[in-house]
């Protein structure tokens, strides 16, 4: 643990990741449209929008699984645009996907274990010829590993199989396997899909106690108002790729066209 | 991990003990062919099991170890300690080469591309006959000298040794790789590939790094075969020696160590066994292959570790279960 928040703790303060004028067309379709956004040290954003606003499109450009139309992506001052997911997550931005995505036939330590790759990273002659040094970190590693499941709250199922867990237990899993590449932000695709509200507080709870200590900075796509809500310092919403609102979640969830595009133009009237 | 280790430690220890037991020459001969093919489907199961592909140009790098160790050895003159690594090295470039090509490519794309490399490298060795003495093959790739001093027993003691040595390398080498970081990010690669980019993992670093391990064993297996059997022909390319690395991956277990020892025991003994009966072994072959498939998609390995969990898991204490039980319900 010690190691981990001093490294977060080194980092100068201010904007991580500036994201300035995106775009993606597909043909003639433009799922992003000029989204920019900031999302600074020790903070969680929430990304919001009815269904198709582009939010994942929006994630799949910032983490390099497409390559923006225009716009860029800057990561600690430094322009990231474009550049391939894996160089992405070795600067330290780390994603999970909306579909579940997870190493299916390993156990949950060996998932997380996995993630831990860019840490455990050697020259290919050690591959073979271990030396001390790489068996201290592969030992490293593995305290880290078990450390970050029993964060995450799945130590019970340490060394079941990802396959047997429930759906709840593996947004748990796909969360810890994305924190185990010790990110500086991490971006969670809509982690509370098949959560139960209990267990979305809980999860809530969870995301909180990392900031500062595993990660400097969340930024999370979800439906579930009631855990957006309560865990984002600031909430972006989108509409039909375009940025709609930003704000505090207060602010968002009094803003008219906000409501509009969730409830509908008339909404207003009925209620 | 442990398991696999100890399995592992024990097989090549009986083996060791082998030639000091028997001194039957048939049965060193088919126990040099059974690590001879041990080292292939070791090697075969770092592309299928590990990168998850399924390669059905493996013989491209036995051959190409076959003809360099030949050539090495009739045209240079090199001795036979030089040649052997010198086939894998050869191979390990080769792999590269071709690596570099079908790698970007998944699925059936991967196997067709695979099999075309290994024919045109079949044609090449038939038809450059200013080289490769075209089908006539290569043949009295020397011994070694001192060869001629000793009895024959000796002689296979001495091959016996050298088959030994070159797949205890193989297991090290494959145990090294497998139980690393960088075989769990090719498991990861298999598993999921947008995982792996997301942790950071460049997916073609090690499904590259896999393949060239696995050349340059099978390139140097195909380089000690060269000398063993002192003939290589373009029939070192052929699809036959391919099928028979496959089924000794699958029956074995594909992804985990010890499955292609096992595959590679009970395929060569099947073979000789039924030796007279020509076509019947193939077409018992394609049978068991099927049956493998459809019953035990993870071999004889995966089969019994499957079993072992499963008693395992009926081993831990009821209330254990219950409450995990109930606790899956309330999820």
């Amino acid at each position: 643990m010690m190691n981990m928040s001093t490294r977060a703790q080194e980092r100068p303060p201010g904007g991580v990741l500036q994201i300035n004028g995106l775009c993606k067309s597909f043909g003639g379709i433009h799922a992003v449209k000029d989204i920019s956004f900031t999302v600074n040290r020790g903070e969680i954003v929430g990304l919001i929008g009815p269904n198709g606003a582009g939010k994942t499109t929006c994630f799949n450009l910032i983490t390099g699984f497409y390559a923006p139309t225009s716009g860029t992506v800057h990561f600690d001052e430094q322009e990231v645009t474009g550049e391939k997911p894996y160089s992405m997550a070795r600067r330290g931005i780390v994603r999970s996907f909306q579909k579940t995505n997870i190493l299916k036939t390993l156990s949950v330590f060996e998932n997380v274990l996995t993630g831990h790759y860019i840490e455990a990273r050697q020259p290919v002659w050690k591959t073979f010829f271990p030396t001390a040094a790489v068996r201290r970190t592969e030992a490293a590693v593995r305290d880290s590993a078990a450390r970050i499941v029993n964060t995450i709250g799945l130590s019970r199922h340490m060394n079941v199989p990802a396959a047997q867990l429930s759906c709840g237990e593996l947004r748990l899993l796909e969360v810890a396997l994305a924190l185990a590449a010790k990110p500086r932000i991490l971006m969670l695709d809509e982690p509370a899909a098949g959560l139960n509200s209990h267990e979305a507080r809980e999860f809530g709870n969870v995301l909180r106690k990392l900031i500062g200590d595993l990660v400097d900075s969340i930024l999370i796509v979800e439906h579930n108002m009631g855990l957006v809500m309560s865990v984002s310092d600031r909430v972006v919403v989108m509409h039909f790729g375009q940025k709609l609102a930003e704000g505090t979640p207060e602010q968002v969830q009094k803003n008219e066209k906000v409501v509009q595009a969730y409830l509908g133009a008339n909404a207003k009237e009925h209620s | 991990m442990k398991i696999q280790r100890t399995c592992l430690s024990a097989f090549m220890l009986l083996a060791a003990a082998l030639p000091f037991i028997v001194s039957d020459q048939y049965i060193l001969h088919v126990a040099i062919i059974v690590m001879f093919y041990a080292v292939l489907a070791t090697s075969l199961n770092l592309v299928v099991g590990y990168v998850g592909e399924f390669s059905l140009g493996h013989t491209a790098f036995l051959g190409t170890g076959a003809y360099a160790a030949a050539l090495l050895s009739t045209q240079a003159g090199w001795p036979m300690w030089a040649t052997i690594p010198a086939a894998g090295v050869c191979a390990a470039v080769m792999g590269t080469l071709i690596g570099a090509i079908t790698l970007r490519l998944h699925g059936p794309f991967f196997v067709i591309i695979t099999l075309s490399f290994s024919e045109v490298l079949r044609l090449i060795a038939n038809n450059w006959v200013a080289v490769t003495k075209g089908p006539m093959g290569i043949a009295g790739v020397p011994q070694p000298a001192f060869l001629a001093q000793i009895d024959t027993l000796a002689g296979k003691h001495f091959y016996y040794a050298i088959a030994w040595s070159l797949l205890a390398l193989a297991l090290y080498l494959a145990y090294r790789f497998v139980n690393s970081n960088a075989g769990r990010a090719a498991v990861a690669i298999r598993e999921n590939r947008y995982v792996a980019q997301s942790v950071g993992i460049r997916p073609l670093n090690y499904s590259m790094m896999a393949l060239v391990l696995g050349a340059f064993l099978s390139g140097a297996a195909g380089g000690f075969y060269a000398h063993y059997i002192s003939f290589v022909g373009p029939e070192m390319f052929r699809f036959a020696f391919m099928v028979t690395m496959i089924t000794m991956v699958l029956i074995g277990g594909k992804g985990t160590l010890i499955g292609p020892l096992v595959g590679a025991l009970l395929v060569t003994f099947l073979e000789e066994y039924l030796r007279e009966a020509q076509e019947l072994r193939l077409s018992l072959f394609g049978l068991i292959v099927i049956a493998i498939v459809l019953f035990m998609p993870n071999g004889i390995m995966g089969f019994v570790s499957r079993h072992r969990e499963k008693r395992e898991q009926n081993q831990a204490s009821p209330l254990n279960m219950n409450v995990s039980a109930t606790n899956r319900r309330s999820a």
